[in-house]
C-alpha cells in the first residue's frame, strides 16, 4: 500500500485498510477507534450498571480474548467500576480444550483478572470422555452441546454473577439471520439479533442469567486486526467438526457478499434487528425504532458456544437435506389436502431440540396439532423413501388448511425444570434428562473426593 | 425404475417407472423428487398459479365491471408463462360461465438495455398470439418524469443539468448492486403509474419462488428487510395507491417454470428473450442481487423446499405499519418508512442515499 497519511490523526502512516469503514488509519487510531465504537455500543444501551460483576465467556479463541481486553481497557478508562471475572469452561476432552485453556490462563495473568475454570466434571459430575467411554460415541455431541450451553449460566451462578457477556461478532450475527431465514426458524430471528437476552433477575435462578454481545457491531476481520495490533495470546478453537450445514452454507454466502459490499455485514445485522420486529408476537410490531434494547427471554438452545458444532449429533451435510424432506412432505400433504397414509411413529432423534426445530420449519399449524382439519397427520418423519402414494379421498380440500399453516408461529412456553430449575420448555430440562439417563446406566465407582466443591 | 409394482402397507402399488399422478403415462420430468407426466406436470403449473387468482374468480366479478389487471412483461420466461396460462384460465372462465372474473392489461417497458430489435419482434408475436387483452408500452426512462423523480436524482449530480437521462444516472452510480437496485425502483414505480393511468385495480408480477427467495436475501443484505413483507404480500395495496401486489407464481420454482416452457405445447420458448449468459462465478463488481441468483440457483437444484421456505417465513412477518396516509413518512425511491432509518428531514432512507452515491460523491 503507497504511503499514506492516517486519516484521524494526519501524521503518522497508515498501516491498516479498515473494513467497515474504508478508512487507512495508523495501528494506534484503529485501536482507539474500535475501542470507542464498542464502548458506544455498550452506553448506548445502558448495557452494564456501574459496580456490576461481569463474567467474560473466555473460550481462549480470539473473540472473547479481544473481549476481555477491550472490557478491561474501557472499565479503566471510563472509570465503569466494573467487576469483571474470565469464565471458562472446560468439556474434559483431552487435547483438545487443553490449548486454548493455556491461553485463557496467560491472559488472565495478563490483564489481572481472577479466572473461573469449571469443567463438565464438577458442574454435571460427568467429564466428555467418561460420556463418550460411556456412550461409545452414540450421540456424544448431543451431550456435549447440551452441557455447554448450561454451563456459562451454571458457571455464572456459582460465581455469584448475574451477568455474562460473550464474544459473538457480527459476522457471526449476520450469518445467524441468513441461517434462520434460510431454516424458515421466526422465533429465532427475533431472538438471534438481540443485544441482550434475559433478564438478569432472580427469578429463574441460574435460568434467568443476563447475556450480552457487546461485539455484535464488530467485524470478525477488525477483531482479527485488533488482537494483532495489540499482541493479544489466543488460541483458535476452530476444532475439526464441520460447520452445521445450514451455518457452513450462510457463512460462505456472508463472505461473498462482504467482498462485495463490505458494509452488508451489518446491512444484515440490521436487517435481522428489523425482521425481529415484525415477528408476530414479538411484541415489537411496526413501532417506532427504538434504541432501546430488549431483554428478550432466552431459549437455552440459542446459545452456541464455541468449538463443536452445536450438539445435532448428525453429519452436517445432513441437516439440510433433512430439513428438506420435512418441508416436502408438509407441502404436499398440504397441496393435496387428504390423509395421507404416511403414519410413522413420532421418533424422538435429538430430543427436544429438533423437535422444537421441526416446529419451526413447518407450517406451524400442522406440526403441532395432531389433527388439522380432523385429518391424523403425524408429520415427525425420520425415515425417508417411503414413496408410498396419498390416497385420494373423496374429501374436498379443505379451505382452513392454508389459513392454519400461515398462522403465526407457536409461542414457547418457557418454564423451568423441575429438577434443576433451569429455563426449559419441557417439565425437565434437557440436560437432567441426559444425566438422568448417563447416571442411571452405570453406577459411578472409584472414591468421590468429599465435599465437590467448585 | 422398471420391477414389480411394490406393495405398500396401505396396499397401494406404486409404479415408479410411471408418472406419481396418473400412473398412466411415462414421466418425462421429476418435479420435487416426483415424477411426473407432461400433462400431469403442466396441471400441477397451471394449478399453483390459478390457486393464486382466487380472489379474480368469475362469482367475484360483477358483470361488465370486471377487474382489470396489469401483467408486466418482461420478455423473460416467467412472465410469458404466466401470461400463457392466465389466457388460458380466461378461456375456461368463458366457457363454463360465459363471462370472466378479471381482463388482463400487459404492459411491456421497454429498458433500453439492448437487444431493442429482438425484443419488439417477441412483444408483437406475442400480441399476435394472444390479442384477447390490451397492449401498451412504455420506455423506463419515463419514470424519470414522474413527479418528483428529476429533483431526487439530481441531489448526487452536481454537474448535470435537469432533464437527467437514465444512461447518465446509471454510469455515475458506484456499484452494480446501486444500479439494479435503481433499476428496479423505476420499474417498481412506473409499473404503478401505469397501473393507475390504465385503472388496473391491482398488479400481476410475475416472479417465482426463486426470484422471490432472492430478493429475500438481497433485501436483507441491503438493510431493507423490513420492506419486504409490505412489497411481497399477496394482495397488499402499495402505499396511496390502491393498487395491490399479487405474486401468482411464488409457488413455482424458477426452474419448474423454465421446465415448462418448453414441456407445454405449442412450447413457448419462441416467445422469450435470450438471456445474456450469466457470470458463474461471484467476483466484486457483481451485485448484491446477482450473487443471490447464483446463490439460490445452486440451492434450488438439491433443496428446493428450503427455497419455498425461505419466501414462507418472510410471508409470516408483519407489515410495518406506518401512520397511514402520511406520505412525509416514506422514502421517495423505495417507499418504506423512514422513521429511524434515515437522516434528519431527509426524503431517502439511509439504504437509498447509499444507492444514488455517485463517484464524485466518494461512493
Amino acid at each position: 500500500m503507497p504511503p499514506h497519511p492516517c486519516e484521524t490523526c494526519h501524521t503518522s502512516r497508515a498501516q491498516i485498510l479498515r473494513p467497515s469503514t474504508g478508512t487507512r488509519l495508523c495501528a494506534p487510531c484503529f485501536t482507539l477507534a474500535f475501542e470507542t465504537e464498542t464502548a458506544a455500543t455498550i452506553t448506548s444501551s445502558q448495557l452494564f450498571h456501574p459496580g456490576e460483576r461481569i463474567a467474560i465467556g473466555a473460550s481462549g479463541g480470539k473473540d472473547s480474548t479481544v473481549l476481555a481486553s477491550v472490557l478491561q481497557t474501557l472499565n479503566a478508562r471510563y472509570a465503569w467500576g466494573l467487576e469483571l471475572v474470565l469464565l471458562s469452561i472446560d468439556e474434559g476432552i483431552a487435547g483438545y480444550r487443553d490449548h486454548s485453556l493455556e491461553a485463557v490462563k496467560r491472559n488472565a495473568e495478563v490483564l489481572g483478572l481472577p479466572l473461573k475454570i469449571l469443567g463438565y466434571e464438577e458442574l454435571y459430575g460427568w467429564s466428555m470422555d467418561e460420556v463418550v467411554a460411556q456412550v461409545v460415541r452414540k450421540g456424544n455431541c448431543t451431550y456435549c452441546g447440551v452441557f455447554r450451553r448450561q454451563a456459562l449460566d451454571r458457571g455464572a451462578a456459582a460465581l455469584g454473577v448475574r451477568h455474562v457477556v460473550t464474544g459473538h461478532n457480527a459476522d457471526d450475527v449476520a450469518e445467524t439471520v441468513v441461517m434462520n431465514l434460510l431454516r424458515g426458524d421466526l422465533a429465532r430471528l427475533g431472538r438471534g439479533t438481540s443485544l441482550v437476552t434475559g433478564t438478569g433477575g432472580l427469578e429463574g435462578g441460574f435460568a434467568s442469567v443476563k447475556r450480552s454481545k457487546p461485539l455484535m457491531w464488530a467485524y470478525e476481520k477488525e477483531i482479527v486486526m485488533y488482537a494483532h495490533h495489540m499482541r493479544l495470546d489466543y488460541f483458535s478453537t476452530e476444532c475439526i467438526y464441520s460447520p452445521e450445514a445450514f451455518r457452513g452454507s450462510a457463512r460462505t454466502l456472508i463472505k461473498n457478499l462482504e467482498r462485495i459490499r463490505p458494509e452488508s455485514i451489518l446491512d444484515v445485522v440490521r436487517s435481522g434487528i428489523d425482521m425481529a420486529r415484525l415477528v408476530p408476537g414479538a411484541g415489537g410490531e411496526g413501532g417506532s425504532r427504538s434504541r432501546r434494547v430488549e431483554a428478550m427471554s432466552r431459549d437455552v438452545e440459542d446459545d452456541t458456544g464455541g468449538g463443536c458444532s452445536g450438539g445435532n449429533g448428525e453429519d452436517a451435510g445432513g441437516e439440510m437435506a433433512r430439513v428438506e424432506e420435512t418441508l416436502r412432505l408438509n407441502e404436499r400433504a398440504d397441496e393435496e389436502g387428504t390423509e395421507t397414509e404416511i403414519r410413522l411413529p413420532a421418533k424422538a432423534t435429538n430430543g427436544q431440540r429438533h423437535d422444537r426445530d421441526v416446529v419451526h420449519t413447518g407450517p406451524a399449524g400442522k406440526v403441532l396439532s395432531p389433527t388439522v382439519n380432523g385429518q391424523n397427520h403425524d408429520r415427525h418423519r425420520h425415515t425417508s423413501n417411503n414413496a408410498t402414494v396419498p390416497h385420494r379421498t373423496k374429501q374436498e380440500k379443505k379451505p382452513n388448511c392454508k389459513a392454519a399453516s400461515d398462522a403465526a408461529p407457536p409461542r414457547q412456553r418457557l418454564g423451568q425444570c423441575e429438577r434443576c430449575g433451569y429455563l426449559s420448555s419441557q417439565a425437565v430440562c434437557k440436560a437432567c434428562m441426559l444425566l438422568e439417563g448417563l447416571n442411571k446406566a452405570r453406577p459411578r465407582t472409584g472414591i468421590e473426593v468429599g465435599g465437590a466443591g467448585g | 425404475m422398471a420391477g414389480p409394482p411394490k406393495t405398500r402397507r396401505d396396499n397401494v402399488a406404486v409404479d415408479n417407472s410411471l408418472c406419481r399422478r396418473c400412473q398412466t403415462n411415462a414421466p418425462t420430468i421429476t418435479v420435487r423428487t416426483e415424477p411426473l407426466c407432461s400433462a400431469c406436470f403442466n396441471k400441477y403449473v397451471s394449478t399453483k398459479i390459478i390457486k393464486r387468482m382466487e380472489s379474480f374468480r368469475v362469482r367475484h366479478a360483477e358483470v361488465g365491471q370486471e377487474r382489470l389487471l396489469l401483467l408486466p412483461l418482461s420478455l423473460r420466461a416467467c412472465s410469458i408463462v404466466l401470461l400463457h396460462i392466465l389466457s388460458q384460465h380466461l378461456r375456461v372462465q368463458g366457457e363454463k360461465s360465459g363471462r370472466t372474473g378479471y381482463r388482463l392489461h400487459v404492459l411491456y417497458v421497454e429498458d433500453g438495455k439492448g437487444e431493442a430489435s429482438e425484443a419488439s419482434k417477441l412483444y408483437e408475436l406475442i400480441q399476435h398470439r394472444y390479442p384477447e387483452h390490451t397492449y401498451s408500452t412504455r420506455p423506463l426512462s419515463d419514470a424519470l418524469a414522474l413527479p418528483g423523480m428529476q429533483e431526487l436524482l439530481i441531489q448526487n449530480q452536481p454537474a448535470a443539468t435537469i432533464p437527467l437521462d437514465l444512461s447518465t444516472i446509471l454510469t455515475t452510480l458506484t456499484s452494480a448492486t446501486s444500479r439494479t437496485d435503481l433499476h428496479h425502483h423505476l420499474l417498481r414505480k412506473l409499473v404503478l403509474h401505469s397501473a393507475q393511468s390504465h385503472t388496473c385495480s391491482a398488479i400481476l408480477w410475475a416472479s417465482s419462488t426463486t426470484r422471490l427467495a432472492e430478493r429475500t436475501l438481497a433485501e436483507t443484505a441491503k438493510g431493507r428487510a423490513f420492506a419486504l413483507p409490505a412489497q411481497t404480500r399477496d394482495g397488499e395495496a402499495q402505499l396511496g395507491t390502491g393498487t395491490a401486489f399479487y405474486y401468482p407464481m411464488r409457488d413455482l420454482l424458477r426452474k419448474e417454470v423454465l421446465s415448462y416452457t418448453s414441456l407445454v405445447s405449442p412450447d413457448l420458448e419462441e416467445l422469450i428473450l435470450d438471456e445474456r449468459p450469466r457470470p458463474a462465478v461471484s467476483t466484486r463488481d457483481t451485485s448484491i442481487d446477482e450473487l443471490m441468483r447464483q446463490y439460490f440457483s445452486s440451492v434450488e437444484r438439491e433443496y428446493p423446499s428450503i427455497v419455498a421456505n425461505v419466501v414462507r417465513t418472510t410471508g409470516k412477518l408483519l407489515v410495518e405499519r406506518v401512520e397511514e396516509g402520511w406520505l412525509e413518512g416514506r422514502c421517495e425511491l423505495c417507499d418504506v418508512g423512514l422513521r429511524g432509518r434515515a437522516p434528519e428531514r431527509s426524503r431517502l432512507c439511509f439504504g437509498c442515499i447509499r444507492v444514488l452515491q455517485t463517484r464524485e460523491a466518494g461512493g
